[in-house]
């Protein structure tokens, strides 16, 4: 090359403009990469944050204690209102205290009026306002202690009243407590007496008593337990109607006697639930007589059991709210409950029984005190020592220890009432003594056992792992374990996958190295079209029209599995028996469409002979075949077996005649040698059927059904369907980057192969697969990252049935799912809340350790495949 | 080893045609789609002879050479006229089993492509592909073949590691004996050392010699020495047109035309 020769010089430095737009670049790029770490980092550490508060059970956050004048006779009750203003204790007199929570200042109260009558047995209802007396003379009243409050204006305010403490008044009855808004909040005490209605027919004294109230609207109906002197207990109704016209209230009585207890029987406790159904009279050494009392007809005594070790007294029987939960304090201090379970092998007339089914951590001193609450599971404890524990009967926690134990004073061993919201707790000592903490316990239903283990709920036979997070009523327990979200969603993941893995990647690789370079450059896009269709429309054509047509085309739907793959194989080699040069002018697009229509043909067979193969294999009626209604095992396993045993007899049949076959197809023409192959397969579809048949009746034999397990009851919203819409989610993923991962494997390894008189399968199988195999890795990983993260097809197609069940046919609810089902129903740091947010944090673990998984075992195959 | 005894390879039993012909190229054409890549090319190749193919970039003779086993069948558009009779067989006519074709003609390319497995199982590939599992046919196939392919003493304590971990002379020596495995009549080399240092060609070059005579070979080189020292035959191509085909020794002292005898002595190309 000749030089020429140029009066331009140019300049060699590198310019400003250049340096400042490349270090602007590096800046930019590194704040830029930091904030997105950043991002990611802040996100976990705000999900953290949000579920740490569930596992840190509760705390005091104040104390007060005052010495209090009060009457000398014993304490019956104590009550404290919602808002922590008042609290008051009822004493066997009749007379009310009651006194500013804060203050300790005494108010004026009413007293029960009970005409001098000794009070022999007492009960107070779980509400703490509602209780019932028991007189010498067998009698019974009932009673309660309202706490009434009315919102007033600051003008409102009377003169004169007494400064308690910070924003509350007195006048001597009522407190004024100043509220935001600029109001005024007077609460006060009413108290109420019945008549007395004689519950013992020997008019002896009632020495036990259980109270229970339900209010049915305008029609409150009282059940009581009592039992007397004469160890006679007796079982009651009460209900109040209101005439309409009289404006008079009647009372109607039900009542029942129940057989005698054993002479020398020391009863401390009754216990009867709100329907009447059984009552409970316990002796002092820990023995329970259960009366089944249903409907008050004709009790019987059902059941006699301990529930206690022999020599440890029973100091505690009582419900928890909702009445399923039997809390039994012992001498010895420690607590469990028993619930009463149905048992149909159980000693009892009426199969039913008493089971211990939780167990408390104990407390070193008898317990003496116990307190439930009325809107959840927890209650208190106290114990003779003056131990105070806070405690949540389904997580088994003892969220707060109010009080140490051991402490030398047995004066502490007095009363105590837990605040109606759980959130303070009153001791009374014996002499009076109070003491009033202010709790904070905002989750106490939470524990890694209750979110991740078995737990054995209220009602239920047996522990399991259940999500059911809300119920009707104050009573109904939360169940919260993600045992079930986090099956459903690795069921609907491996569904998903099971249907999108072979679909993906066979399609992957019939176009990456059979196809037309022309063709895949149309059909790739097309196919990722179909990842751009929102995952909202997928769920709801799935639920809407999939879910319908595969539940009255069910046994064509699995037809499908069969025909489709079988009848292309045949398509295939059918093909063979094509002359070479026809065959060679028809590659391309006829060939791709003479495919297509195999599998149009396919399908339409399917839907054809689907009856057919309903009344053939399922004995006519596929979901009565799947409730066990009819049918046998063996021809689900004959299905569900063929592709096994296609593996197993077409590989047996290779090793045994394959090169023998081999070479004498090699002697034939390309037409017969077609034949012969076609011969072949046929052969080998025949031994397939064969030997799948033999396992099936050998498995039906052994005895072993697959219904009630893989398959079973058939649900319109199951799993099937969203294999079929996730897979439509999937599939695309999956196909296009398995599809550049084998694009990208080099040509001269294809040409290598090929070059050895290799076929483009054998190529494809031994050489391009092992050498893509990081990337089809990444590709199925990816898919699932897609598939566990994948929220509108579920919500809307798999039914949303939280349960662990492996059934194919049935729902299932994954914790993407959940989430999105369960935000209406969660107020903001709420338990749900935050239980919600540890789902998210499951979800993000799961993909986290899907991911990591992937990338180290893509690192691993790239390293072997690095130098190419 | 008796390939004929194993897999029955009878199809492709190649005969040597009259002169000690074994190939004849017979005004053959190839276009890849509009453009036309070799024009009316006619030769012979004799049987058990080095026959190398030289002259300037793009003039065909890596298309020609492909042509021979039909690789370039995997390039779409492509279109051929005349014939490429191999023995009896015109391997571009109607009912030809390309796969059995190019079973009978190994072939080594530009750049060593050993598969990602370890050397035995490169080497024993063609052998597996056809369904072989004897497993002392198999072991026995590999020892003759890296043997033959003077790399035996190398890799004979390391026949199961990786064979991307050898160096690229050896990678080719092995794709050499991965083609010699296969017993094929003809082996097609594709420049086979322009990827490889003077050491390593200098080995490829002294293999090339020891299996002169058991194959018949031919070799698409660019380097106008290398074809000197190796081969008995050699053509010159230009722009897809043959310009002249004959002995090495007259192509290099005496060629008969102009252009062949400035590429050559390297005035040109």
């Amino acid at each position: 090359m000749q030089q020429t020769e140029s009066q331009y010089k140019r300049p060699k430095e590198t310019r400003r403009s250049v340096l400042i737009a490349d270090k602007v670049a590096d800046k930019t790029i590194t704040i830029g990469g930091a904030l997105v770490i950043a991002a990611v980092l802040g996100m976990m550490v705000f999900l953290v944050l949000k579920v740490v508060p569930l596992f840190e059970g509760g705390a005091v956050q104040s104390h007060r204690e005052y010495s209090l004048e009060m009457p000398g006779s014993r304490t019956l009750a104590l009550a404290i209102d919602d808002l922590k203003t008042i609290a008051v204790r009822v004493s066997e007199d009749g007379r009310i205290t009651a006194w500013h929570v804060d203050s300790g200042s005494p108010l004026e109260s009413p007293r029960f009026d009970l005409q001098g009558k000794q009070v022999t047995a007492f009960s107070q209802c779980i509400d703490q306002r509602h209780m019932a007396f028991g007189f010498f003379d067998g009698s019974v009243r009932f009673a309660s202690v309202q706490f009434k409050t009315e919102i007033l204006t600051p003008e409102g305010l009377p003169a004169g009243l007494k400064e308690l403490s910070a924003g509350d008044k007195s006048d001597g009855r009522a407190i004024y407590s100043i509220i935001p808004g600029n109001q005024v909040r007077k609460t006060w005490i009413e108290v109420e007496l019945e008549e007395p209605i004689q519950a013992s027919a020997s008019n002896s004294p009632i020495i036990a008593l259980d109270y229970r109230l339900k209010h049915f609207g305008e029609r409150p109906s009282k059940t009581l337990a009592a039992i007397d002197r004469q160890l006679v207990g007796v079982a009651m109704r009460v209900e109040s109607k209101l005439n309409l016209f009289t404006r008079k209230t009647t009372l109607a009585v039900d009542k029942a006697e129940l057989p005698a207890l054993p002479a020398g029987t020391a009863v401390t406790h009754a216990l009867v639930d709100e329907g009447a159904n059984s009552v409970y009279f316990v002796d002092k050494s820990g023995t329970v007589y259960r009366f089944n009392t249903r409907g008050l007809e004709e009790p019987f005594l059902a059941e006699v059991l301990r529930v206690t070790p022999s020599g440890v007294d029973v100091n505690v029987f009582s419900f928890l709210v909702g009445e399923s939960s039997i809390v039994v304090g012992g001498s010895d201090g420690s607590v469990n409950i028993f619930f009463l379970l149905n048992r149909p092998d159980a000693a009892a007339q009426d199969s039913l029984t008493l089971v211990k089914t939780r167990t408390f951590a104990p407390q070193p001193a008898a317990i003496v005190g116990f307190s439930p609450s009325e809107q959840s599971k927890t209650f208190a404890t106290l114990d003779a020592s003056g131990g105070i524990r806070v405690r949540h009967a389904t997580s088994e926690r003892t969220l707060v220890s109010v009080r140490e134990s051991g402490m030398p004073r047995s004066d502490l061993a007095g009363m105590i009432v837990l605040a109606p919201r759980v959130d303070g707790l009153l001791a009374l000592g014996n002499p009076i003594t109070a003491d009033f903490w202010g709790l904070s316990i905002p989750h106490p239903e939470t524990s890694l056992r209750t979110l991740f283990g078995k737990v054995w709920y209220e009602g239920y036979p047996e522990p399991t792992y259940t999500w059911q997070s809300t119920g009707a009523t104050e009573a109904f327990e939360p169940k919260i374990s993600l045992v079930p979200l986090i099956f459903g969603t690795l069921k609907a993941t491996f569904y998903s996958l099971l249907f999108a893995i072979p679909v993906a990647l066979l399609a992957a690789i019939y176009t990456s190295e059979f196809l037309d370079p022309d063709l895949r450059g149309k059909i790739k896009p097309a196919i990722e079209v179909m990842a751009s269709i929102p995952s909202v429309v997928l769920g709801f054509v799935a639920a809407l029209v999939l879910a319908p047509v595969v539940e009255t085309w069910i046994a064509a739907v699995l037809l499908v599995f069969v025909v489709v793959p079988m009848s292309l194989v045949l398509a295939a080699y059918l093909w063979q028996l094509v002359p070479p040069p026809i065959a060679l002018r028809m590659e391309g697009i006829p060939k791709f469409l003479f495919m297509l229509s195999v599998v149009c043909l396919a399908m339409f067979t399917a839907y054809h002979v689907g009856p057919v193969f309903e009344d053939l294999f399922f004995d006519g009626n596929f979901k009565a075949w799947l409730n066990r209604d009819r049918g046998a095992a063996a021809p689900f396993w004959f299905l569900a077996l063929l592709p096994v045993s296609a593996v197993a007899v077409s590989t047996g049949l290779s090793r045994l005649f394959g090169q023998r076959f081999n070479r004498y197809i090699r002697t034939l023409q390309p037409f017969p040698a077609a034949l012969a192959d076609l011969g072949r397969w046929l052969a080998v579809a025949g031994g397939t059927l064969a030997a799948s048949y033999i396992m099936a009746l050998v498995l039906q034999g052994i005895g072993i059904d697959p219904r009630s397990s893989v398959v079973g009851t058939y649900v319109q919203r199951n799993t099937l369907v969203v294999g079929f819409a996730m897979g439509f989610a999937v599939i695309p993923i999956i196909y296009t980057l398995a599809d550049d991962a084998l694009n990208s494997v080099p040509d001269h390894l294809r040409s290598a192969s090929l070059g050895c008189g290799a076929t483009i399968w054998q190529t494809t199988i031994w050489v391009i697969l092992p050498t893509a195999i990081s990337g089809v890795f990444s590709a199925v990983m990816i898919g699932m990252g897609r598939a566990v993260g994948e929220t509108m097809i579920l919500v809307m197609s798999a039914g949303n049935t939280p349960l662990l069940d492996l059934n194919i046919f049935n729902g299932l609810r994954a914790l993407s799912a959940n989430i999105a089902v369960e935000l209406p129903e969660a107020p903001k740091d709420d338990t749900l809340y935050r239980v919600l947010f540890l789902t998210g944090l499951v979800l993000f673990a799961m993909t986290f350790v899907i991911n990591t998984i992937a990338e180290m075992v893509r690192l691993h195959f790239r390293k072997r495949s690095m130098q190419l | 080893m008796d390939m004929e005894s194993t897999n029955g390879q009878t199809v492709y039993h190649i005969k040597k045609g009259p002169d000690g012909t074994l190939l004849s190229i017979e005004h053959f054409d190839l276009w890849y789609g509009e453009t036309q890549a070799l024009f009316d090319v006619t030769m012979t190749v004799e049987k058990g002879f080095v026959t190398a193919l030289i002259g300037p970039s793009g003039c065909g003779k890596s298309t020609l050479l492909r042509s021979i086993n039909r690789m370039n069948d995997l390039i779409s558009g492509l279109k051929t006229d005349g014939k490429i009779v191999l023995g009896d067989t015109d391997i571009y006519g109607p009912n030809v089993d390309v796969i059995g074709l190019r079973k009978t003609m190994g072939m080594v390319f530009q750049k060593p492509n050993p598969f990602p497995m370890s050397i035995a199982d490169n080497v024993s590939y063609p052998l597996r592909v056809d369904g072989i599992r004897n497993r002392k046919v198999l072991e026995e196939t590999v020892y003759n073949a890296l043997v033959h392919a003077a790399l035996w003493d190398e890799v004979k304590d390391r026949l199961r590691d990786n064979a991307l971990g050898l160096s690229g002379g050896q990678q080719q020596r092995l794709c050499i004996a991965r083609a010699i495995a296969a017993d094929p009549e003809v082996l097609l080399m594709d420049e086979p050392c322009s990827a490889l240092d003077p050491v390593a060609t200098a080995k490829i070059e002294d293999l090339i010699d020891e299996l002169r005579g058991r194959y018949t070979i031919i070799i698409v080189t660019h380097n106008m020495q290398q074809a000197a020292r190796v081969s008995d035959n050699t053509a010159f191509m230009y722009l897809g047109k043959l310009i002249e085909y004959g002995r090495t020794s007259t192509i290099f002292t005496n060629p008969k035309v102009d252009r062949t005898r400035l590429y050559v002595t390297g005035r040109f190309g």
